[in-house]
Order: C-alpha cells, then sequence, then structure tokens
C-alpha cells in the first residue's frame, strides 16, 4: 500500500493545479443574493418546484420519481412492463368473457324451448296467413355440413310448409 | 485628558453572521431568509468548488450551485440533524451534478476558470512543467486542459473521490459520508480512479 501511495506522489501534485483553478475575485459577491431572490421568486408565484413541493410532502413518491431520472433504460423498462400488464389483462378479461359465454350456452343446450316457441310462432302464422310459406330459417342457420359430418345440433331447421 | 477612543465592534450574536450553524439552520427552517442567506455565504464556495472540479465548466457549476442551494432550502424540513447540515447541503449538490452528469453523457464542454497567479509561483506545478517534461512547451494552461479532460474521462463516483479527496482534501470518513458508502469502498474508488488517471497522464508523470 505504501508503495501504490509514493506511486501516486506525482498525480497528486498534478491534481493539485486544481486547487488554482478558482473563480475571479468578486465572483461569489452576488451568489448569495441570487439564491435568495429565486427562492423568494419561487415563493411568491407558489409555484416552486414542484418535486422540490412533492418530495416534502411525499418523500417516497419523490424517491420514486428520482429512479428515473436520467435513466432511459429504466423509463423503458417500466413503460414495457405497463403495456405487458395492459395487454395480459386484455387477454385475461377476454379468456374470462369467453368461459362466461360458453357456460351460459352449456346451461341453454338441454332445453331447446326457445326454438319449440319459435317453432309454434311461425306455425300460427302460417296458418293465419293463408297458404303463405313462411319460414324463418335464414341462410346462415341452414344446417352446416361440419368437417366432422355431425349436423350440429343447435341448428335444426325450422322451416314449415303447407 | 481623556482620550475617546473608537469603541470596538463586538460582533451581535443574534446577528445571521455570528449565528452557529445549528442555530442558523434552525432560524432557516423556520422561513428565515436572512439566516439561509448566511448559510449560502458559508458554504457557496465549497460547494461551487467541488461541482466546478466535476464539471469541468463554470457556468454549470455555478447553476447547478444556485439550484443546489434552493433545493435544500426547500427541503429543510426534512433535514432531520442526523449529519451536518454541511454534509447533507454537500450531498445534495452532488446528487444535483451526477444526475446533471448523466444527462449530459460525452458533451462535455470545457469552460475552465483561469488558474490564479499563485500558481506559477508554486515550486511544485513549476517543477511538474519544466522538469517533469523538459522536450514538450508545457504550460500551466495546457496542463490543466489535460488534466481537466482526463478526470472527465473517470466514472461520476471516481472523480468525486478523487475531487472530494486529492484536490479538496476531504477524509475518506467524510466522503464516505457524502456519498453514503463505507471507508473501503471510498479507498477503493480512490485507487482505481489514480490508477486510471495515471494512465490517461502518462506522459506529464514520467519520471
Amino acid at each position: 500500500m505504501k508503495e501504490n501511495e509514493q506511486n501516486f506522489d506525482e498525480l497528486k501534485k498534478l491534481l493539485q493545479l486544481k486547487r488554482h483553478e478558482i473563480p475571479p475575485p468578486g465572483y461569489f459577491n452576488n451568489f448569495s443574493d441570487k439564491v435568495v431572490a429565486r427562492i423568494k421568486a419561487a415563493e411568491a408565484d407558489h409555484s416552486g418546484p414542484a418535486y422540490d413541493r412533492l418530495q416534502s410532502h411525499a418523500p417516497w413518491l419523490a424517491r420514486f420519481i428520482a429512479m428515473f431520472e436520467a435513466k432511459p433504460s429504466v423509463i423503458a423498462g417500466f413503460a414495457t412492463g405497463l403495456c405487458l400488464l395492459l395487454v395480459l389483462s386484455v387477454v385475461l378479461t377476454e379468456k374470462a368473457e369467453n368461459a362466461t359465454l360458453s357456460l351460459s350456452a352449456n346451461m341453454q343446450n338441454p332445453m331447446p324451448q326457445g326454438m319449440a316457441m319459435a317453432s309454434l310462432d311461425t306455425q300460427i302464422l302460417a296458418d293465419g296467413g293463408g297458404g303463405i310459406q313462411v319460414s324463418t330459417n335464414p341462410v346462415s342457420l341452414q344446417p352446416v355440413a361440419n368437417l366432422f359430418g355431425q349436423q350440429n345440433p343447435l341448428l335444426q331447421p325450422a322451416s314449415f310448409a303447407h | 485628558m481623556i482620550s475617546m477612543s473608537e469603541p470596538a465592534i463586538v460582533p451581535d450574536p443574534n446577528a445571521p453572521s455570528g449565528m452557529l450553524e445549528a442555530d442558523l439552520v434552525k432560524h432557516a427552517r423556520r422561513g428565515d431568509l436572512p439566516a439561509y442567506d448566511e448559510l449560502v455565504r458559508r458554504y457557496q464556495q465549497r460547494i461551487y468548488s467541488t461541482i466546478y472540479h466535476m464539471t469541468a465548466n463554470h457556468e454549470d457549476a455555478n447553476d447547478l450551485a444556485q439550484e443546489a442551494f434552493i433545493k435544500a432550502y426547500s427541503a429543510l424540513k426534512s433535514f432531520k440533524g442526523g449529519s451536518t447540515f454541511y454534509t447533507w447541503l454537500y450531498r445534495i449538490a452532488v446528487n444535483k451534478t451526477i444526475n446533471f452528469l448523466k444527462q449530459r453523457k460525452n458533451k462535455y464542454h470545457l469552460s475552465l476558470n483561469d488558474i490564479d497567479f499563485n500558481a506559477e509561483h508554486d515550486p511544485d506545478m513549476m517543477a511538474l512543467v519544466s522538469h517533469k517534461t523538459p522536450n514538450r512547451e508545457v504550460g500551466l494552461n495546457e496542463l490543466q486542459k489535460k488534466l481537466n479532460e482526463a478526470l472527465v474521462k473517470l466514472s461520476e463516483p471516481h472523480r468525486l473521490v478523487v475531487v472530494l479527496h486529492d484536490v479538496q482534501g476531504q477524509s475518506h470518513e467524510e466522503i464516505a459520508e457524502i456519498m453514503e458508502c463505507n471507508v473501503g469502498t471510498v479507498r477503493s474508488r480512490l485507487f482505481y480512479a489514480r490508477q486510471q488517471l495515471q494512465g490517461y497522464l502518462a506522459e506529464y508523470l514520467k519520471s
């Protein structure tokens, strides 16, 4: 350690040159006046540095904000995290909605009462219509041959012709 | 015959200039601006110098020093007195400077204070200029520029340790308190920083 100290002697002498770098005489004459004037101005319009006020009222929040000061990587990381959180919440919400829909669909499946009622209505209309053929089957509700060769049990024809 | 001598000027203990630091801080916390003005006067030069040696730019040093004092005033209520006001103020100034330097990364513009007249009469300095670099016409100003260029190559924590210890003469313990780290860290940073500087300034340090 002693050897190292000796090795740095020249460097230390060179660094002492910095002590001679001083501002011209009178440089600090108005320094404190400027500081006090700025403090007064900030107090006068009551819009002093918001950050400073934040620090006195909520130091934890000020420390949190300070984490981001001059750290683009932290800002980017935080923003990315927020975006991921947003995307994740959207995906989860959609999944939850789908699950609810399929659950309610399953509950309606075993009782095609609505469809029976619709059939009854169309029959009444047809009877009173004087031979008019009425069909409540829109094209999209036609039985579709699915890939597995089975008909969709939910889609039943509701066409009644005289 | 009675001679009338002028009354000796006794400093008023109630005037800010005669107050102790702790009393000034107490008054300043209550919003007493003359008391804070006195605190600024007491520490302005040291705070400015530290920031100046960190930034190598006197306009930046002036701005940052003012901002540090303003911030310290607005944060006085949070000053618990765990350390001296001076150390606490130093910490604010140092943090402000480090944040500024991070934002200004790689955009250094040296705007150096002139070297004072005493430097030309400092035997150590003249020895460095004339004896160590006999084949180069190195003047004090060139040496100053090279030295500052070497310093700004150091990382902020390393530069700060060198400035506080080797330039401003603060102890390891004081630096540890300002930088909120242990003395061992200060010592190792100082050693590393000196090694780096020795490499950067090799041609001026040849024996």
